[in-house]
């Protein structure tokens, strides 16, 4: 019979592995995609997952021949804006809900949850009519303001929750030293609600920057478009030249990848400290 | 204000600074007003109009609605939705709850670098995904039929190709990107555990297996609830993977209601079944989601937290 010790330690290397294992399988696509964007002409179309040797050219020429930058760019400027505008605004209302209590702000906290049970499949065709008679196609503000029209409920949901686990003898103190309810919002709420703010802006941010449908009706002009509805113009460009479609691809999906990592601290820690409880 | 009082000045003062607090709720009820109610009236109303040959609209009562009803496509994308939901959900709650659970409990120095690795697919942009997985699926020079014929499984065309196959073979890329998702709502659901109730499980002899089944996986059931809420929601509005890989094809077996709104709306310019469309999915979400909150008392929250 073996001590419990020894067992433990074999059965969490077993799981190590496995774990390794079922992470080499779930990469699989990730890595294909790198690999294919580091091979020569020659080796392109072989139907392996490694080849050798790399080369560094395709990235080279995709870079000098296309506006990276200012694509990046559009996405970064329609993402930042969204964010800040749900941030904002759903911490107001969760605000006027969990603290200010208004009459009638719980009426309208479940009129605007209703958004969360809509699928934007339904509402591309009446936001597209509407963007059109604003003459906001090809604007940014055509979908900023959607965007967060979209986000909002969800991160209300959260900062309300959060504010209402606050201890609420902070708030009394803050209206008995005089501060009104604005100061009250500012100093004393958000600060409270941190970890949930962060993790709202992450999350915001990854949905935003990955929004398709969208931003493939919105987004016509090729100098307006964004990081994700550029992929399947760049497919018909290099269909003949995967090295070159494969490292494009790779640059496109890099950026949100490498904030991911290294946020994703933050983000786990809004996570457990009950942004989204079990 | 009292009625019958007499309104003083002090009194008005404070009801309109009362109503000054409103401030705090109007910026998300105008967004909510403008860009979410509005246009599902206008997409209510418009779904009874249809377009005239001088671009104009004429009442057409339930005209759309039928024609769509009668559109084989649509019964075809009903039936692939309930494929997407009835395999995606499930799939990625139990690989997503297992990857949640080994990783929580029984790793430590690589735990954050696991939750992280399974969580990138979420993260990747959806085109790239889709580019990536068309390659994979390519037959000749992608990786798939030539490592799957080491396993027996030999594949003639690829099953994004074949009218049999499509959908599934878009519902792995879809079960492959958000199961990560599902492993981080799992993972928030196992930390926030309470150490007493494990203990006292350990106690009374429930260990490994024993103690998941019966212990975590009923403690995991708001995780669980709101993770079926996202999904049948998420399924809905399924479009992104199907209009990249398959365009709905071939010959419309991988339709789903993004692309087929899509096409009606955007393509044949079709703005009265596109509306109609819009409707009904709108109307199968919120039949969905007003079940599942009444059978299940799931919250309507994607954090599905319950009250203390």
């Amino acid at each position: 019979m073996m001590a419990p010790l020894v067992r433990n330690r074999i059965r969490g290397m077993v799981i190590h592995a496995v774990l390794f294992i079922v992470l080499g399988f779930w990469m699989v696509p990730q890595v294909y995609m790198l690999s294919i964007g580091l091979r020569t002409p020659a080796q392109a179309f072989d139907a392996q997952l490694f080849t050798w040797p790399v080369t560094f050219d395709n990235f080279v020429t995709v870079i000098s021949d296309n506006p990276l930058g200012l694509i990046f760019l559009n996405s970064l400027i329609i993402t930042v804006a969204t964010v800040a505008i749900v941030v904002a605004v759903s911490s107001l209302f969760a605000f006027a809900c969990a603290i200010l209590r208004l009459k009638g702000s719980i009426f309208l906290y479940t009129t605007l949850l209703t958004t969360l049970m809509v699928p934007l499949a339904s509402m591309v065709l009446p936001l597209a009519i509407l963007l059109k008679n604003f003459g906001w196609v090809n604007t940014y503000i055509g979908l900023i303001l959607p965007y967060a029209a979209l986000g909002v409920p969800f991160a209300m949901v959260i900062l309300k929750s959060f504010m209402e686990d606050a201890p609420r003898e902070l708030f009394e103190a803050a209206r008995v030293d005089g501060c009104n309810a604005w100061q009250t919002y500012w100093h004393v709420a958000l600060p409270l609600v941190r970890p949930a703010l962060v993790f709202v802006t992450i999350w915001q941010f990854i949905v935003t920057w990955n929004e398709f449908f969208l931003a493939l009706i919105v987004l016509t002009r090729s100098e307006m478009k964004t990081l994700t509805i550029v992929p399947m113009q760049y497919s018909g460009l290099y269909m003949a030249n995967p090295g070159a479609l494969f490292a494009i691809l790779t640059l496109i999906a890099l950026p949100l990848i490498l904030l991911y990592v290294l946020v994703q601290r933050a983000f786990v820690r809004g996570l457990l400290a009950g942004a989204v409880k079990g | 204000m009292r009625a019958g009082s007499v309104t003083t000045a002090v009194e008005r003062r404070s009801a309109s600074r009362a109503s000054r607090l409103y401030l705090f709720a109007l910026p998300a009820t105008l967004l909510f007003v403008v860009f979410i109610a509005y246009p599902i009236v206008w997409v209510a109303g418009q779904s009874f109009y249809a377009g005239t040959a001088d671009r104009g609209t004429v009442f057409a009562g339930l005209a759309n609605y039928t024609t769509v009803l009668s559109d084989p496509t649509f019964w075809t994308v009903v039936r692939n939705m309930f494929l997407w939901g009835i395999i995606t959900i499930p799939v990625q709650m139990l690989i997503g709850g297992l990857l949640a659970y080994f990783i929580e409990r029984h790793t430590h120095a690589l735990r954050g670098f696991f939750r992280t690795m399974f969580f990138l697919p979420v993260v990747t942009s959806v085109s790239v995904i889709s580019l990536v997985w068309v390659q994979i699926y390519a037959p000749y020079y992608g990786i798939a039929q030539e490592y799957l014929k080491h396993i027996g499984i030999v594949m003639m065309t690829s099953p994004i190709g074949d009218p049999k196959t499509a959908i599934y073979a878009l519902i792995v890329v879809n079960i492959w990107q958000w199961t990560g998702f599902s492993m981080l709502m799992y993972i928030a659901g196992i930390a926030n555990l309470p150490n007493e109730v494990l203990d006292a499980a350990r106690i009374d002899g429930a260990r490994g297996w024993r103690l998941a089944v019966h212990v975590i996986v009923p403690m995991l059931a708001p995780a669980t609830k709101s993770l079926l809420l996202l999904g049948v929601i998420g399924t809905l509005q399924t479009f992104p993977i199907v209009h990249l890989m398959t365009g709905g094809g071939p010959n419309r077996a991988s339709e789903v209601f993004g692309t087929f709104i899509f096409k009606q709306s955007f393509v044949l310019g079709d703005t009265g079944s596109g509306a109609a469309l819009s409707v009904i999915v709108l109307v199968i979400a919120l039949v969905l989601s007003l079940i599942q909150i009444a059978v299940l008392g799931a919250r309507l929250s994607p954090a599905g937290k319950q009250d203390p």
